[in-house]
Order: C-alpha cells, then structure tokens, then sequence
C-alpha cells in the first residue's frame, strides 16, 4: 500500500475482490481468531463462514503448520512475509488436501498491526497432474526407475506412433504384455482393440481357426461363421504371445499373413484384408532359435522390425522399492485397504530374492502379503515362505543383519556403477538423499575408487 | 479405562497426524483417578496406533485426523472422538459427563446431521 494513497477503494470493492479470488484468504486478530473468511476459504476447507468467524484459526484450518511451525505464527513475531509454505490441511471428511500457504501481516491506514492474512491454493488437482507428469519413471501402467528401462520408456511414442511390427522379448513375467498394451494406448490405433493370443497354448489347428476364424460348414461342428482374433482386431493391435512356440508348419503360414496382409478363415474362399498392427513377443531368444535352425529366419527378419527386450528383474533390482510402491497403492485402491507401506527387513528381504517369475512373482508376493497383514506396514512374517527362508534359518539376528546389509551394499554398489560411481546421480537413481547414501557407503565399507565421477560426466536428458 | 487426548499447550492439538503429545486419563466410576503425559513422538500411522495400542488406550480424543490414521487406529479396537475443539480440562470434564459431543467442542463445519459443514456447489 502507497502511503500518499489516491482514491481509496470502498471497502465493499475490496469485499467483491476478495469473494471472487480462487485463493482462500483469512485474516486473524492478536489472539488468533478469524476475523474475516472469503468464498474460496470455504470451498476449500469445507467450513462455512458463519461457523468459522470469531474461531480460533487453527480449529478451522487444522494444518500439519498449525502445532509445529505455524507461518502466521512467524510472520506476526518476526514482521515478515512467508510466501507459498507446502502443508495440507485436513477437511471435516478426514481428506488430506494440499495446499500452499502464504502470510503476511495485517495493518490499517496508520500502519498499525491488526493482526494477520493468510492466503491459501487448494494444490490437489497440481498434485495429481504432477503424478501424471513424472513419466520418467511411468508409462501407461508400468513404473520403473532403472536406466535400461529407460531407454525403452523414451522411445517408447516414436515405436508406437510407427505402426511397424515389434518383437518384445524377455522372461516370463517381465511385462511383456503390459509393453505390448501401453504401446497400443501411445499408437494412433488406441481406442481400437487390443486382442492377446498365447500362440503357445493352442495346438495347430485349433491356433489356425482361433486366430482366423472359420466359415460355416468348415468342419462338422461349424454351424455357422465364426471370426478369429484377428478379425476382432480390425482397426487394432494384436499381440502373438509366446511367437518361439509356433510349430514350423505354422510359422510359414504365418509369414504369408504378415507379407500380405491378409488372411483366409479356414473353409472360406476368399482372402480378407487385415489392417491390423502386429506386436509378438517371445520368453526366448529368438535370434538364438534361428541359429539352431527351430526359427525361420525369413519370419524372424518380418517380425524383428523393431526389438524392445525387457531386463529380468534380478538385472534391475533398483526397481523392486518402486515397484512395490506401486502394488501397494493399486491393491490399497483395489481392495479399499490402508496398508502404509513396507518395513525395512520385508524390503530387504525382496531385494535378496533373484524372482524367477520376475515381476509376476514380485506382485504375487505383495498379494500374498496383503493377506495376511490388515494393515500397517508389510512385515517380513507378511511375506511368502520362499522368500523368508533367510529369516527361517535357525540364524542368529546378526547373521541376518549381515545378510541384508550385503544386499544393501550389492544394490548401492550396482546403482554407484551404473552412474559411473557419480554419487549424486547414485543417490537420485536409488531413490535416497545423497547424505543417506554416504552415510550407507560409510556404514557398509563400500570401496569406492578414486573417481568420483562428478567432474567427468555431463548429464544426458 | 484408559482414555487418550492428543494435546497442544493446553488445548486439543488440532490435527491428529502431527500431534506431538498424548495426556492419558485413567478414569474409574467416571472419575479421571490419574492422569499424565506421553510424547507422542512417532510418525507413521501404523506406529501411531501401536503405541496407543500398547499404552491400552480404549478411546482417543483428538482434533483432525486423516482417514489413514483413524482406520489404522479403529483397527486395533480404539473408539475415536474426533474434531474435538477446546481447553483440556473443559474437554476432560465434558467427557466424563458425558456432553462432549456438543457443538461446543466441535470443531466447525464438523458436527454431525443438524450441524452439516459447508456443501460444495457444483
Ligand atoms: N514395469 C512394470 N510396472 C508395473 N507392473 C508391471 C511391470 N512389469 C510387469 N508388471 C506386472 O507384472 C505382471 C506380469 O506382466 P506381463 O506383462 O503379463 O508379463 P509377461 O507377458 O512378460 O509374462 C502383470 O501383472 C503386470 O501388470
Ligand atoms: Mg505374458
């Protein structure tokens, strides 16, 4: 405010000014209650005015600020202004809302201190776009945090928008399947179907009409029409699962289809075009079976277009923090339940299993523990048998301890390798603060070489 | 029984989730027989409920509670009274005599039926 003031504003323009603003704003006298309380501040906090004026702010505004470091508390001690604090606030649903806070003191014409202002943003809808928009750890369904998936996930729009034919390969349970989908979602072709066949799990024939269909009379029991898969994914993307399963007789069929794009349900005479993408995939190494002569090379080069091959989990350790996380939060959201996250011992004890099922497995397990802890945190006792062996064994607490601090070091040394023993970008890859990570190093001996990396790398983004 | 008040100098702290300190209220015959303090000092809602737990707290009173905490704790068999507003000794008495659920120890916008808080328009 001007001291030499000009037409002053009436005070109800500044009362509609006030009611019109998105940001809540209250102000409190010297004994901390409210005094005036806008439109906004009762959208936000759920309290109507007349309840809230004359009330003590805090009952009103019930903050995580309010008891151990009030903003307003501080601006009205020290005189100064506090701009855009990160809190939330708790609403009369028991909700937790986000919000940024700002404070300033209050003072009439002569400048004398009438008490404070608060302003406040409700930041829910932020929060949530925030979450949508950290996909560098998030594509379609599938999290992670580790470099080699990283790769995929950045060129994961060009391949989709392509609409070449993709071959995924990796274990089983390494979210072959959920690639192929979020591929489908970023393609041009989303909001068409997206039809899965497991080509492993039909014998020949039955592949042969599951896959194209049949026309009436076709065999005995064919009564009348029936489309295959890939008819039912006209417009769309299919995906062949499990393509290393394929018989010989069936892999050159096959190659036709793909060459021309066409396919001729069995007993039918005519051959019907398919605008269909074509995604397989294959727990094998492909390339390694047409070596040995039991994949044809030439439907090998058709399919191969494109290669995205996924690391078994065991190779990216580093995720399983993350993708516990995520387990919980949908089985939480799924199921109605509060589980709050996972212990430290349960963690490590995740982290020291090498997941022949991979993330299958992983998911299974977070599963099982939900059963049996209601809620709280996941304890290793939560945790299926096969993984609480190391617990099991008649080992002394010591033992244990040892057991898990060299998982602890094996994934901190790992992570220090892959960023070139850079710690800072270590640290960011784990997930932990950087003084945690020395402390850690610190705790467990790690050897590190002279270099520390800072100097020499550039960041690529 | 065992009744705990989640405090704030001399009053119910407003937000359960960062309360700092716990006043247990023995109470016999609806007489408090004993009372004293406990830091409060833990963060995650399971550990919240575990310390209430094995302090064999049958009912808290609070303030503002987020819905993780309060299942967490109704979870382990503890009633909760919340958005609970007021001076310790008045909220003490209020209880024993068993007026505690009136609008006056109610935060605003928190009572129940009649007393509804704001409604959204939409
Ligand atoms: N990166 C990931 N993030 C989250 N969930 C994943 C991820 N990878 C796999 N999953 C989950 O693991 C399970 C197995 O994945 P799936 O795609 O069926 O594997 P595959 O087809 O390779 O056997 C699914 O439930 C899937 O949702
Ligand atoms: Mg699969």
């Amino acid at each position: 405010m001007k001291k030499d003031k000009p037409d002053q504003i009436p005070n109800h323009v500044t009362d509609i000014i006030l009611e019109s603003v998105s940001d809540g704003v209250f102000t409190v006298d010297h004994e901390w209650r409210i005094t005036s309380f806008n439109h906004a501040a009762e959208e936000i906090t759920g309290v109507p005015r007349d309840k809230a004026l004359g009330k003590y702010c805090w009952s009103v505004f019930r903050s995580n600020m309010c008891e151990i470091d009030c903003a307003l508390r501080r601006t009205m001690k020290e005189g100064k202004r506090f701009v855009d604090t990160a809190a939330y606030i708790v609403d009369s649903k028991k909700r937790r809302i986000p919000v940024v806070v700002s404070t300033s003191l209050l003072k009439d014409e002569s400048g004398i201190v009438l008490g404070g202002v608060e302003t406040f943003r409700d930041m829910s809808l932020v929060d949530e776009l925030r979450r949508e928009l950290d996909a560098r750890y998030q594509v379609g369904d599938m999290v992670s945090r580790s470099p080699s998936m990283h790769r995929i996930f950045t060129i994961l729009p060009q391949v989709a928008q392509s609409d070449s034919t993709v071959l995924i390969q990796g274990e089983t349970g390494t979210g072959k399947e959920l690639l192929s989908r979020a591929i489908h979602e970023l393609s041009p072709r989303r909001g068409k179907p997206f039809i899965a066949i497991n080509c492993g799990a039909f014998p020949d024939t039955l592949l042969e009409s599951e896959l194209f269909g049949y026309k009436a009379g076709a065999f005995t029991n064919a009564t009348k029409d029936k489309p295959g898969r890939f008819a039912a994914a006209e417009g769309g993307t299919i995906l062949l699962d499990e393509i290393g399963d394929l018989s010989a007789a069936f892999q050159v069929r096959l190659l036709r289809v793909l060459q021309e794009r066409t396919f001729q349900p069995l007993g039918g005479t005519k051959s019907v075009k398919a605008n269909v993408r074509v995604i397989a995939s294959a727990n094998k190494n492909l390339a390694g079976m047409v070596k040995k002569g039991t994949f044809r090379q030439d439907l090998f080069y058709r399919i191969n277009v494109v290669r995205l091959d996924l690391p078994p989990l065991r190779e990216r350790k580093e995720d399983v923090p993350m993708l516990v996380e995520h387990f919980i939060a949908r089985l939480n959201r799924l199921r109605g339940r509060s589980v709050t996250g996972i212990s430290q011992k349960a963690l490590a004890l995740l982290l020291s299993h090498d997941y022949p099922g991979n993330i299958r497995e992983l998911e299974n397990s977070i599963e099982h523990a939900f059963v049996l802890c209601p809620d709280g945190e996941i304890e290793p006792h939560c945790l299926p048998d096969n993984l609480r062996a190391l617990v099991s064994r008649p080992t002394t607490n010591a033992k244990i301890d040892t057991a898990l601090q060299s998982v602890e070091a094996q994934v901190i040394l790992d992570a220090l390798k892959r960023n070139k023993f850079n710690r800072l970008e270590a640290a960011r890859d784990l997930g932990i603060h950087k003084s945690t990570l020395f402390r850690k190093i610190k705790m467990l001996g790690i050897d590190l070489p002279k270099i520390d990396g800072r100097t020499k790398r550039k960041r690529v983004h | 029984m065992k009744v705990a008040l989640t405090v704030w100098e001399n009053r119910i702290s407003p937000l359960f989730d960062c309360a700092r300190t716990l006043l247990i209220v023995d109470i016999t015959d609806q007489t408090a027989t004993n009372r004293y303090f406990e830091p409060f000092h833990c963060e995650s809602p399971s550990s919240r409920a575990a310390k209430l737990s094995d302090l064999k707290v049958q009912v808290l009173v609070c303030g503002a509670v987020s819905d993780l905490f309060a299942n967490m704790i109704e979870a382990h068999g503890i009633r909760i009274i919340p958005f609970v507003a007021g001076a310790v000794d008045e909220v003490i008495d209020a209880y024993l005599t068993g007026t505690i659920s009136s609008s006056k120890f109610q935060m605003p916008g928190c009572g129940t039926a009649r007393d509804n808080g704001y409604r959204k328009k939409n």
